[in-house]
């Protein structure tokens, strides 16, 4: 798979305070917010049928749980790896939306992290980054 | 990475007792944005980050923080003058109260305590459909669940669809989707909204 730029966000699973505490271990069953895990749209039919990066003009490939992707954020060049444990971000509902830094952009979510993994690249205060992708 | 091997040392001297340290040093800035790009992370994919630790406040004995994690796990942080510390908005450490939701990024020492480098209490990122807008506040719909996201005048920012950030939340719709980040009010369904990415 060549490097995939688009928009990185970071969301809790697993045991959680607050709001959070409703939202579970995610699709593959063992996603925890203090590990380095990640959501990926397309970790099945099922899930790509929710998120639907395609309408986006956005084509993802078929990873499954466990499979491992490195992400890149492109404001400081920061890279962080992380294992497939959710279906997400619903890529469809945010089409188009583009974050910056600079000249370094990223358009439409394609990938959502654990905050232990989003806080090794940005501050979890950030909310939202431009990212690359890729499985190297 | 010599950078990371002064930054570890820097902290450990600072938690042991040292000379104090300031938001910028002779390394550069400790703000977030700066940390993260200069700290190489060696987590293999899948496991835990030991450098990292979330959690509700039960203690705070000076400059320490002992956190009851979500898991049952117990974490003892130490706090620093080179700590970022967040919670709704860059903040100090006096803002920190027993209660308080934590996430926390730091360096692990040798007997356990996690000397934070980047502290955020309370802070929440949410996906959620407008139920209905007051007066600065936000009904939201999050998975199920009716929260309430009270807006902060002259605090609360909103992003339309990438454009930069303004004060401006008269464009938001009931219905639309929303991304929060903010700061959650603890053991109630209320939180103050930081930030508001909305795809209209």
């Amino acid at each position: 798979m060549a490097a995939v730029t688009g928009e990185v966000s970071w969301f809790c699973c697993g045991s959680a305070w607050g709001p959070c505490a409703s939202t579970g271990r995610g699709a593959c069953g063992t996603c925890t917010s203090g590990n380095f895990q990640h959501a990926w749209p397309n970790a099945s039919a099922a899930c790509l049928a929710i998120t639907r990066p395609d309408t986006c003009g956005t084509s993802l490939s078929r990873r499954t749980c466990g499979f491992v992707h490195y992400t890149t954020n492109l404001c400081n060049g920061a890279r962080v790896g992380t294992s497939i444990a959710d279906c997400g971000p619903q890529t469809d509902l945010f089409c188009g939306e583009r974050a910056c830094c600079g000249s370094s952009c990223g358009t439409n979510r394609i990938i959502d992290l654990t905050p232990a993994a989003y806080s090794a690249i940005a501050s979890l205060s950030t909310g939202l980054r431009p990212c690359s992708v890729n499985t190297v | 990475m010599a950078n990371t091997m002064d930054r570890r040392r820097l902290l450990s001297t600072a938690v042991l007792g040292g000379a104090g340290i300031a938001g910028a040093t002779a390394l550069g800035s400790l703000a977030p944005e700066a940390a993260f790009a200069a700290e190489p992370v060696k987590v293999v994919p899948g496991q835990p980050d030991p450098n990292f630790a979330e959690g509700r406040v039960t203690t705070i004995n000076g400059s320490v923080v002992l956190l009851a994690g979500s898991d049952g796990a117990l974490y003892r942080i130490q706090v620093t003058n080179g700590t970022s510390i967040w919670k709704f908005q860059p903040t100090t450490f006096d803002r920190l109260e027993k209660g308080d939701g934590m996430y926390v990024r730091g360096v692990r020492l040798p007997d356990g305590t996690l000397a934070a480098d980047s502290l955020w209490a309370n802070i929440v990122n949410l996906t959620a459909h407008i139920a209905s807008v007051g007066r600065n506040v936000l009904h939201l719909d999050h998975h199920g669940r009716r929260l309430i996201g009270h807006v902060v005048p002259g605090t609360t920012a909103a992003v339309y669809n990438g454009t930069p950030a303004i004060s401006d939340i008269s464009l938001l719709r009931v219905g639309g989707h929303v991304q929060i980040i903010g700061a959650w009010h603890p053991d109630t369904n209320e939180i103050s909204i930081a930030t508001v990415y909305a795809a209209n």
